[in-house]
């Protein structure tokens, strides 16, 4: 099963294909490539795609609360978050809608129109499996199996200008998620001040010299190239002084491993290093059982994503003009609340997109109402859009991308667009 | 440099599939039969432990491949007496089932008790949760441990290709307590054994029937006798919708035929309506194979151009018998054996040997590998070293090639875990990838050197050796630097890496400390990550 991926092995931008004739080592270009670009602020200015992946299928109802539908209050009887104006209750978006109150430190950003919100998207593909679902909107191939790669790793290898930093798609995490994985080179790291050979610097240094030194002599192939990006990585890491950049402007992070991560991306964003697309996820939203309504597990998780959020916006203040922030998730919950208090697999769910030329202030998406008739199989919250559409908008609005077809093979968004970049 | 096959046929042997016998030295091209001695272990074990490769050389490569193929004639106390000391060896799945009922017990009373806090805090604090999370890391230390102390190494690979073949997901639900009997007694006794029999225990086993949800798999219409509740425990507890085709999807795609092997939407459908009823119900020892005839859907169904009708559980037996024996399978299983054994793009010839030897023997497994190895394109240099290791290859190769044990504890099989292979915690169907691409990313390279590093240091937990047993301590750097390149990289040390190595350790005087720093580079050199 080809995957039709480019070959990693030739890492050199197009001028330079020229002296490979001459026998010169690619890897010997991508040194020299990379050195040329680290000039200070050469990388300011770059557009940034942060993805934050909410693992477990967030029931995007209580997300953005459709407080003007009344089939919400009549189904959940026990979860429904409760009317804008009434104790613990939703706060109010545009009089249909409303956002969770643990969210609020996200609606001073949704009033200065940097911060907007859709509502009943997600995928395609019926599937309720986590797994499946997951893959599919990593793989932009929902239905597909077979697809190895992920539509942002696409983007990278397709979107060539700026290949010459290894830090162009970096995942905060011990594993690079399906989303990046593909033929453009990407980083797992799970703590950038860890990111290296572990020892007293001495020893760190003699082992990184010999690694190196071993390395480069090796025949051309993946792992050469791919233990060049790490040592790259590492000593621009190094030099770069991440330790330096504090969060700006007084925004204080979570201490939870997602207040963490997007602190680490936004020191990547500060330090210039060429980042253009950022990973990180959050656990914990199937909640099956005992979902809480304005409090509780859900609001719980919800707090912790909003504290991440809000804080990077904040650190990173004027530059959020470059970068946009999108959340998503592999699909919703049920209108109904279950039996034990929760809510099971759904289908259509919420996504946030934040920051860049984003045209906040609004609920984008058609709104396919909560009335029986109008649900996925009787049951769940309709999809009215693809998520390859709200993705495509993205990346062609923010990050000028030229060619979708190659990311999110097989498909073309029909119908209008959402209008969310400007 | 002409080819092994080429040579072999200018030789006037012709390269019948199946039917050449392993190059003697004589035959070979300028590589040494030492040489050959090393691919074929770095191919068919985990890796060579001190002294593998001699008592290779000295026994003949063809009696050593007929001694891994028949692990049956050999004794394994070594890696038996290890995996008996885990308590999840002496549960049954009706144990199992029973702790991991408390453990979500466990689980909902805490969140009735605290609902802010975040899920999964302190498992550990609670008994049940503990002993629940134990089992799971027992089980991967039991696969890591048998990789590295079993004498049936074959049998050991072939383990690990069939356990992601025919992957199953540890953390899904019910799976968590259906697992361990599952590579116990579907993986295990079958790896080379008759592919039709492995192919049907998996299609049988709870673990495969929760994992791709046949289990909750009915006729359109079908209502339980009675129109009953189901029994909890007896299959998962959602509202069956009818047909599920999940199983029957992957049972095409990733467990016989392939992507490619030429089947519709429709054999899909149809082939998902002949495994309606196989279920599982719970039984005195667990959750045990049952064939709901309520369920099963009656009418006439074309898969593959057969027709099966009114065959009730017959009708899955016979699909996956035939499906066994399609060409297309053949095809798409032994490529995948040849990637594992040859290389990331299997050669033709390569699957042509195996697909033949799976002819000749209806899908006798050990002479498909048989036919692979004795291929012409197995022996070929560009295939050697030419592949890299996994997570769970590299940790393991690691610990032999020092003549390490694991230890007590379920370290060893964290660190593979934190290499990227948690075993059995792949949750997609596919298993964990074959390929390089898949493996080799900086994060994970920078990963392996740490590893290697703290190995050599005697500070990976998980692990002990001796270094004495590997490199003699020397004042001589070059006497060292020498006898790592025979012990860990069997003499394959390129100039680059041994002058490397000798840069680093000049100016370390500590003797032990240079040796630490000679066996922690060898690891983690470029000829390391390769087999």
């Amino acid at each position: 099963m080809s995957c039709g991926c480019m070959d990693r092995r030739v890492f050199v931008r197009a001028g330079a294909l020229a002296l490979l004739s001459l026998g010169l080592d690619p890897i010997f270009l991508t040194r020299a490539a990379y050195a040329a670009r680290r000039a200070p602020g050469a990388n300011a200015g770059r557009k940034v795609l942060i993805c934050v992946f909410q693992r477990g299928a967030v029931d995007g109802l209580s997300v953005i609360v459709p407080h003007g539908d009344p089939h919400y209050y009549w189904e959940r009887a026990r979860i429904a978050v409760p009317r804008p104006g009434r104790e613990g209750g939703a706060l109010d978006l545009d009089g249909h809608f409303g956002l969770h109150p643990a969210l609020a430190p996200l609606l001073p950003l949704y009033r200065a129109g940097t911060l907007a919100a859709v509502h009943a998207v997600g995928s395609p593909d019926p599937t309720r499996s986590h797994f499946d679902a997951q893959d599919y909107m990593e793989s932009g191939t929902p239905g597909r199996r077979s697809t190895p790669d992920g539509w942002l790793n696409r983007h990278l290898a397709h979107a060539a200008e700026h290949r010459d930093t290894p830090f162009r798609g970096v995942a905060i995490g011990p594993q690079l998620p399906l989303a990046l994985r593909g033929a453009a080179p990407a980083l797992a790291v799970d703590n950038l001040q860890a990111f290296g050979l572990r020892g007293r610097p001495a020893v760190r240094d003699r082992l990184e010299r010999a690694f190196e030194e071993m390395y480069q002599g090796a025949a051309t192939g993946l792992v050469a190239t791919s233990s060049e990006e790490a040592f790259e990585a590492v000593r621009q890491l190094r030099a770069a002084d991440l330790a330096g950049f504090e969060p700006s402007h007084g925004a204080l992070y979570p201490r939870s491993p997602f207040g963490q991560a997007m602190r680490q991306l936004a020191q990547v964003i500060k330090a210039d290093l060429g980042l253009e697309i950022g990973f990180a996820d959050l656990a914990g939203w199937d909640t099956h059982v005992n979902q809480g309504a304005s409090d509780g597990q859900l609001a719980a998780r919800l707090r912790d994503l909003a504290g991440g959020l809000a804080a990077f916006a904040t650190d990173l203040g004027e530059r959020m003009a470059d970068v946009v922030v999108l959340t998503m998730s592999e699909f919703g919950r049920t209108v109904a609340e279950n039996g034990n208090a929760g809510t099971d697999h759904g289908h259509g769910t919420a996504m946030l997109v934040l920051g860049g030329p984003t045209r906040g202030g609004r609920v984008l998406g058609r709104w396919p109402t909560l009335d029986p008739a109008a649900r996925f199989e009787g049951r769940d919250l309709a999809v009215t859009t693809d998520f390859r559409s709200l993705f495509g908008e993205i990346l062609v609005g923010h990050l000028g991308a030229a060619d979708l077809g190659a990311v999110f093979p097989g498909y073309s968004a029909a119908g209008t667009p959402l209008g969310v970049t400007g | 440099m002409p080819s092994t096959r080429a040579l072999l046929i200018a030789l006037g042997i012709a390269a019948i599939p199946g039917l050449a016998a392993l190059p003697a030295p004589a035959r070979a091209q300028a590589q040494s039969s030492r040489d050959s001695a090393v691919h074929l272990v770095r191919r068919i074990t985990f890796g060579p432990r001190p002294g593998d490769v001699d008592r290779v050389v000295a026994m003949g490569l063809d009696a050593y491949l007929e001694e891994q193929l028949h692990p049956e004639r050999l004794r394994d106390t070594a890696a038996e007496h290890y995996v008996d000391r885990l308590a999840i060896m002496h549960r049954s799945t009706a144990d199992l089932a029973r702790i991991y009922a408390a453990e979500q017990q466990a689980r909902l009373a805490q969140r009735r008790m605290a609902p802010d806090s975040a899920r999964g805090a302190a498992p550990d604090r609670d008994p049940a949760r503990a002993e629940a999370r134990r089992y799971a890391g027992e089980l991967q230390q039991a696969a890591v441990a048998r990789a590295v102390l079993s004498d049936r190494q074959l049998d050991e690979v072939m383990v690990d290709f069939w356990t992601n073949h025919f992957n199953v997901f540890l953390a899904k639900g019910l799976d968590r307590v259906l697992t361990p009997d599952y590579i116990e007694r579907t993986i295990r006794p079958h790896a080379l054994g008759r592919f039709a029999d492995l192919l049907v225990a998996t299609a049988r086993s709870p673990a495969m029937l929760f994992y791709l949800d046949n289990a909750q798999s009915v006729a359109a219409g079908a209502r339980p006798p009675g129109a009953a509740r189901r029994r909890p425990g007896a299959a998962p507890p959602r509202r069956s919708q009818g047909i599920n085709e999940n199983y029957a999807r992957e049972l095409l795609e990733l467990h016989t035929l392939g992507v490619d092997g030429g089947y519709t939407q429709q054999d899909v459908i149809n082939v998902a309506r002949i495994f309606t009823g196989w279920s599982i119900r719970r039984g005195p020892l667990g959750p045990v194979f049952t064939f709901n005839a309520w369920a099963h859907d009656r009418g006439t169904k074309v898969v593959l151009g057969q027709e099966y009708h009114e065959g009730g559980e017959r009708e899955g037996l016979d699909l996956l018998r035939a499906l066994a024996r399609h060409p297309p399978t053949m095809r798409h299983v032994s490529a995948k054996l040849c990637a594992r054994f040859v290389s990331d793009d299997p050669p033709d010839g390569c699957i042509d040997a195996a697909v033949h030897a799976w002819e000749q023997t209806d899908g006798d497994i050990r002479a498909v590998v048989r036919a692979i190895i004795r291929s012409p394109e197995f022996w070929a240099p560009e295939h050697r070293a030419a592949k890299l290791k996994t997570p769970l290859e590299f940790v393991v190769s690691a610990v032999r090639a020092v003549g390490g044990r694991p230890d007590t504890t379920l370290a060893l099989a964290q660190i593979v875990g934190r290499l990227g292979e948690p075993l059995y915690l792949q949750s997609a169907p596919t298993g964990y990838a074959e390929r390089a691409d898949a493996w080799a990313n900086s994060g994970a390279l920078l990963q392996r050197f740490n590893t290697a590093v703290a190995l050599a240091a005697g500070r990976l937990p998980g692990v002990q050796f001796d270094p004495d047993a590997v490199i003699p301590s020397s004042d001589d750097r070059d006497t060292m630097i020498a006898a790592a390149n025979r012990a860990i990289l069997e003499g394959t040390a390129s100039g680059t890496t041994l002058d490397a190595i000798r840069r680093q350790v000049t100016d370390v005087y500590d003797l032990a400390a240079a040796r630490t720093l000679v066996i922690g580079l060898a690891l983690g050199s470029p000829e390391f990550q390769r087999r």
